[in-house]
C-alpha cells in the first residue's frame, strides 16, 4: 500500500506521495491515514462532469480527471477567456484545487496539466514549446523503456519526435508510436463520451448522524442543487422526487414528491420537501439521506426558455406550485378535481379524481343539476305517502326519466325537484316500476 | 424636509386611513346578478374576505358565486374550495360554464391547516372558497385571511352556518364581530326565495334587504294529481315570486 497523496502537514514530517504506508508510519507515527474509495471517485467525477456538460458537448471521463473539447463553444460565450472564466467559477464552488491543461489533442491536454486554473488560452507557439519540452518519464513507458531512453541522451519529448517513426516502433514497440499519434492529434481519441445517466440517484451520508428535522435541511438543499445540475445538463424537468432517510439501525423512512408543473429550481424543490419534511416521522438519528428520481418529462426547466415567453406560462406555473405545495403540506389524497364522466348516471357523471388525471370527455347533460351530489343515493322514507328525509320533502317539478346503465344493471330513474319546509332543495329519484324512492343532491 | 418616500409608501399601503375626502372606493367584482350589485354598491368586494352567513345548506348558497367563480377560472386562476360540505357535481359546473380543469378540492384535517390552506390559496391568487363548518376560525384566523385578501387584491369567501348548533358555538358569531369586509346573511322565504340581508358592509346600513328569486328554470311542473306521493306545499304567507319592479321597492328595510 502506498501514499497517494498527503497534506501539508505531513509533507513536513518527510511524507510523500508513493511512499509505502509502512515506511510513511515509521516516519511519522501519529499520521491518519484515509483509504482510497475509488467508487466514490468515480461518483466525483460524474457530478463534476455534468457541470463541464453545460459548457461543452464534447465530455469525456478519464480515470483522474475529465477532458472537454472547446472548440466549437467560443461563439456560445463569446470568448474563451470568458468560457473558461465561467468553468473556473463553476468548478470552485466543488472542489479546492484543479489542474488544467490545454493543448491541441487531449492526450496532450493532460501531458500539460498543471496545478492552478488559468483562464487564457495559450498562444499556439507557446503551446509547442511547451509540448516539445515535456519530460519524456510523463508518458507511459515501462521502466525499461525509460532506461533506454535515458541511455539514448533522450530527455524531453522533442528528441523522441526528431526520430523516425518506423525505427522508432521497430526498436521500442508499435504502441509508443501509438502514443505519439494520439498526443499530436494525427489518430482520433477512441474514449466514450459522456452523457448524464438516465436516472437520478445521489445520496449525502453523516457519520455523526442527524437527530433533527432542521439538521437534514442542509444536505438536503445540497443535494437539490446536484439534482438542479442534472436536470440542466439533460434539459428536462421532474415530476416525481423520492427522498429516503436511513439510520443506522432500524427501518428507513421515505417520501415521495409530486410535481405538476415545470419548476424545478432547487428552491422551490426544497421549499415542498420541507413542507412534506413536517408531515413525516423520522427514524432517530439519520445517517444516509438519498434523494433519487426516474421520472422525467421533456422540456425546459423554468427560466431556461430560449425564446423567453413566460408570460403566458407565469400564471400556469403559479398554479402548479400551489399545488404542489398544498399537496406537500397535506398529502396527495387531500386534493381533488371534479371530472365529467362518461356515463348519463349522476354516480358516474361527476366524478372527484387526483388532480391532473383529467381526460376530457364531452357527454352532453341537460336538466336541471344539482351542485352538490351525496356520495351515495340516500333511501327516503314514505309517511303515509309523505316523502321525509330529515324533515317532510314536497315535491316542486319532475319527473324527468333517466334510463341508463342497461348493459350492467338497467336503471330507470324518475329525477324530481323537491324542497324541505326551510327552503332547501333536494335531487330525488324514483325507482321506475318500484315504489323505493332516494335522494342524491342538493341544489345550492 | 419631508422623506417623501416613506410617506408614498404608506399611503400606498390599503389600510391607512386617509380621512372622507381621499377615501380609496373600495374595488368590486360584479357578482352577476345587478340587484345584487346594486345592494352590495357594484358587487362582491375585490381583494377583500366576503362571509356568507348560510341557514342551511341547500337554499341556494353557492349559485350566488357561480359567476364569479366562472370569471375566475376564465383568466385562468384556480378556484379552490376548502373543506365543501358535499361533492361537487362536475356536470352542473360544467353547465355553468366553469372550467373543471381549474376547480381544486381540497380537504383539511385540523383547524391549523384550513387556516394555511386558505392563506396560501389568496396569497397565490387563487380564488377561495371555504366552509367552516366545524373548524370555527377565530376572529384572528379571519383577520389573518383579510389582509391576505387585501394584500394579494383577490377576493375570498368563507362559508359559515348561521344556524345555532349546541352551546360551544364559537362567540365570535354570536357577538357578531368579524374583520371580514362583507357579511351576508343568506336564507330561504318560503321555497321559492332567496333573502340577502347585509350584517357589515361599508356604506350599507346593517340590515338592508334584498329578496331575490331562486330557480328560475322550474320548467317542467308537475301534474300533481299523477304523483305517486302526497305532495302539497304548506302555505307560507310570502311564497310567490317578487315581481320584477323597481329595485328600491325590493328592498325590505328590517
Amino acid at each position: 500500500m502506498r501514499v497517494l497523496c498527503c497534506s501539508e502537514s505531513a509533507k513536513q514530517s518527510g511524507i510523500e506521495p508513493q511512499l509505502s504506508l509502512s515506511t510513511a508510519l515509521a516516519l511519522c507515527p501519529e499520521l491518519l491515514t484515509l483509504q482510497r474509495q475509488p467508487e466514490r471517485e468515480k461518483t466525483r467525477l460524474q457530478q463534476l462532469a455534468l457541470i463541464a456538460y453545460s459548457f461543452s458537448p464534447v465530455v469525456i471521463i478519464d480515470e483522474k480527471g475529465l477532458w472537454l473539447e472547446l472548440s466549437g463553444c467560443e461563439k456560445l460565450f463569446h470568448s474563451y477567456r470568458q468560457l473558461l472564466q465561467q468553468l473556473q467559477t463553476k468548478l470552485l464552488h466543488h472542489c479546492t484545487d484543479v489542474a488544467m491543461g490545454i493543448a491541441g489533442s487531449a492526450y496532450a491536454a493532460r501531458l500539460l496539466c498543471q496545478p492552478g486554473f488559468r483562464c487564457e488560452l495559450p498562444q499556439s507557439i507557446e503551446l509547442e514549446q511547451q509540448f516539445r519540452r515535456t519530460s519524456l518519464n510523463l508518458l507511459r513507458v515501462t521502466k525499461r523503456q525509460q532506461q533506454s531512453f535515458q541511455q539514448l541522451g533522450l530527455t524531453y519529448l522533442d528528441d523522441l519526435l526528431a526520430l523516425p517513426r518506423a525505427e522508432l516502433a521497430s526498436r521500442f514497440g508499435t504502441a509508443i508510436v501509438e502514443q505519439l499519434q494520439l498526443l499530436l492529434g494525427e489518430k482520433p481519441c477512441q474514449l466514450k463520451l459522456f452523457n448524464p445517466p438516465a436516472t437520478f440517484h445521489d445520496l449525502l451520508q453523516s457519520p455523526q448522524g442527524i437527530l433533527s428535522k432542521q439538521g437534514l435541511l442542509f444536505p438536503m438543499k445540497a443535494l437539490l442543487q446536484r439534482l438542479s445540475i442534472y436536470l440542466q445538463a439533460r434539459q428536462c424537468y421532474c415530476r416525481k422526487i423520492e427522498w429516503r432517510f436511513e439510520p443506522l439501525i432500524g427501518d428507513h423512512s421515505s417520501m415521495c414528491i409530486t410535481l405538476s408543473g415545470s419548476q424545478n429550481s432547487w428552491s422551490t424543490l426544497l421549499d415542498l420537501s420541507r413542507l412534506q419534511l413536517d408531515r413525516i416521522n423520522l427514524p432517530g438519528s439519520i445517517e444516509t439521506i438519498i434523494l433519487s428520481t426516474d421520472d422525467f418529462a421533456e422540456g425546459l426547466p423554468e427560466g431556461l426558455d430560449l425564446f423567453g415567453d413566460t408570460s403566458a406560462g407565469e400564471e400556469r406555473l403559479e398554479t402548479n406550485r400551489l399545488i404542489d405545495s398544498l399537496s406537500a403540506r397535506l398529502g396527495p389524497e387531500a386534493l381533488q378535481q371534479p371530472v365529467m364522466g362518461d356515463n348519463y348516471l349522476p354516480e358516474e357523471a361527476g366524478k372527484i379524481v387526483a388532480p391532473g388525471e383529467h381526460q376530457p370527455v364531452t357527454v352532453g347533460h341537460s336538466g336541471l343539476q344539482p351542485l352538490w351530489l351525496l356520495p351515495k343515493p340516500i333511501a327516503l322514507q314514505l309517511r303515509n305517502q309523505q316523502l321525509f328525509w330529515r324533515q317532510p320533502l314536497y315535491i316542486l317539478s319532475g319527473p324527468r326519466r333517466l334510463s341508463d346503465n342497461w348493459w350492467q344493471s338497467d336503471q330507470q330513474r324518475d329525477y324530481y325537484l323537491a324542497c324541505d319546509n326551510e327552503g332547501s332543495r333536494y335531487w330525488l329519484f324514483k325507482q321506475a316500476g318500484t315504489d323505493r324512492w332516494f335522494v342524491q343532491g342538493l341544489f345550492s | 424636509m419631508p422623506n417623501t418616500e416613506i410617506i408614498t409608501k404608506l399611503l400606498a399601503r390599503h389600510d391607512t386611513w386617509r380621512g372622507q375626502s381621499q377615501k380609496p372606493s373600495q374595488r368590486s367584482i360584479s357578482s352577476g346578478n345587478d340587484q345584487i350589485d346594486l345592494l352590495l354598491k357594484g358587487g362582491w368586494p375585490a381583494s377583500a374576505l366576503t362571509e356568507l352567513l348560510v341557514q342551511r345548506p341547500g337554499i341556494g348558497e353557492l349559485s350566488l358565486l357561480l359567476p364569479t367563480i366562472k370569471d375566475y377560472c376564465q383568466n385562468n386562476h384556480l378556484s379552490v374550495w376548502l373543506d365543501p360540505p358535499y361533492q361537487p357535481y362536475a356536470p352542473a359546473l360544467a353547465a355553468a360554464g366553469i372550467a373543471l380543469q381549474k376547480v381544486l378540492i381540497v380537504q383539511s384535517k385540523s383547524a391549523a391547516e384550513w387556516l394555511w390552506v386558505a392563506e396560501q390559496c389568496i396569497r397565490n391568487n387563487a380564488l377561495l372558497l371555504a366552509w367552516s363548518d366545524n373548524k370555527m376560525p377565530s376572529y384572528s384566523d379571519l383577520r389573518k385571511l383579510q389582509l391576505a385578501a387585501a394584500d394579494s387584491g383577490h377576493a375570498a369567501f368563507l362559508f359559515s352556518n348561521n344556524k345555532q348548533s349546541g352551546n360551544q358555538k364559537s362567540n365570535r358569531q354570536e357577538s357578531g364581530s368579524s374583520p371580514a369586509t362583507l357579511r351576508l346573511e343568506v336564507d330561504s322565504v318560503g321555497e321559492k326565495n332567496l333573502r340577502l340581508s347585509v350584517r357589515k358592509l361599508r356604506g350599507v346600513a346593517p340590515g338592508e334587504q334584498l329578496l331575490i328569486p331562486r330557480g328560475k328554470d322550474l320548467s317542467s311542473q308537475v301534474s300533481l294529481a299523477k304523483l305517486p306521493v302526497n305532495s302539497v306545499y304548506p302555505a307560507i304567507p310570502i311564497s310567490t315570486d317578487i315581481p320584477r319592479i323597481k329595485t328600491s321597492d325590493q328592498r325590505l328595510n328590517a
